[in-house]
């Protein structure tokens, strides 16, 4: 993929994330007390909720693609030999798999019902 | 008469195990620039030292140095502008040392060639043997004329952080100089430059520092011509050319020659 499509997925993850984060914010924060937003059921209840489990798995792509795009990045800054380029590039995709996989999984055994309080 | 400490930044490669700062007193006089208390100290104190120089007229770009730790022209410093009585003079950082302050410019000068900087057209036999002039207007003149101001010094880049991270990055004077023949509105070369410029070590690794625009000496803005780079290789797109118009406008001088007649 073209270095200005990657830039491009970056800095539209990065506005995308400010706005999730803050309907996150608002919601645990200010909706619920927060004191009770981090207890267990509460969370629970939330996955529950299908349009916030929805809401949770973008922001957990949006969040994980931007984060490990920009290690990507400063990565490349480090070492400039080809074969750095390509295992900084492997292992940006392989973490954003592993790591959306296993959120995504978290996501549905909460839905689901497979994890309860 | 007044002195100035001069304190020159020696270091052969091949013989010296690392750099060393080595004082001399140089008689200050008005108007002196800091080449001049250079050109001083090695005429009268220390034939060994190593300076590069030429018009000492900010025209040149030889004189790029780091002179009281800021990346300056040698020739365009003088010495009552500095404050104090001690001057610290030495070589650009981002480059290899060629001997003292004279810094290797071979990559900087490689980076430049790689943006293409002249105009590419498909009209060879044209370009080869010219029939008329090409001219621009005043106001796509306006577009890239102060890029065109650039004379290559290099203190832009000793003073890029991405330089310094980056070996592959091209850098604040190559990439302001690829923006320049971009926007040329007689260049077609347009496509090609910014596939160029679309890579890993590319225009995007700049981090808007600005430091390369803040020590340009002629007022050049790169940091500007990079961001304005960055729009066009975002869509991939070069930008609109006005067309035949802008290319072929003014008759040649024997034209002009038989018209006047």
């Amino acid at each position: 993929m073209k270095e200005s499509r990657l830039m491009l997925i970056q800095y539209s993850t990065a506005v995308v994330a400010v706005v999730l984060v803050a309907i996150h914010l608002i919601m645990q924060g200010v909706i619920y007390p927060y004191s009770t937003a981090i207890s267990f059921d509460n969370i629970l209840s939330i996955y529950r909720n299908g349009y916030y489990a929805v809401f949770l798995e973008a922001l957990l792509v949006v969040v994980l693609v931007h984060g490990f795009n920009g290690v990507r990045i400063i990565l490349h800054e480090f070492r400039q030999t080809a074969p750095w380029s390509t295992w900084v590039d492997i292992g940006t995709v392989l973490a954003i798999a592993v790591s959306v996989a296993y959120g995504t999984r978290t996501v549905i055994l909460a839905v689901f019902g497979v994890v309860s309080g | 008469m007044t002195e100035v400490r001069l304190l020159v930044q020696r270091f052969n490669p091949f013989v010296d195990p690392k750099p060393k700062l080595v004082e001399y007193t140089v008689p200050k006089r008005e108007g002196m620039t800091v080449l001049d208390a250079l050109l001083y100290a090695r005429d009268y104190l220390d034939h060994s030292i190593a300076v590069r120089f030429s018009c000492r007229q900010a025209s040149c770009g030889s004189c790029g140095m780091k002179i009281n730790g800021r990346p300056r022209l040698a020739c365009y410093t003088q010495l009552d502008e500095l404050r104090g009585d001690r001057v610290v003079a030495q070589p650009m950082d981002n480059f290899a040392i060629i001997k003292d302050l004279v810094a290797d410019l071979d990559s900087f000068f490689l980076k430049h060639r790689q943006q293409m900087p002249y105009l590419i057209r498909s009209d060879a036999q044209e370009m080869e043997n010219p029939t008329r002039e090409y001219v621009m207007k005043p106001r796509e003149l306006e577009e890239v004329l102060q890029f065109t101001y650039c004379i290559k010094c290099g203190l832009c880049t000793s003073s890029c952080p991405t330089v310094a991270m980056d070996s592959k990055f091209p850098g604040p004077q190559a990439l302001a100089q690829a923006y320049r023949y971009l926007m040329d509105e007689r260049d077609e070369g347009g496509e090609k430059r910014l596939e160029a410029l679309d890579t890993t070590h590319g225009v995007w690794r700049c981090h808007f520092a600005g430091s390369c625009s803040f020590v340009c000496p002629k007022g050049v803005d790169p940091a500007l011509g990079i961001q304005l780079l960055r729009r066009h290789v975002m869509t991939g797109k070069a930008p609109r050319k006005a067309g035949d118009g802008a290319k072929v406008v003014a008759p040649t001088p024997a034209e002009r020659a038989v018209t006047s007649g």
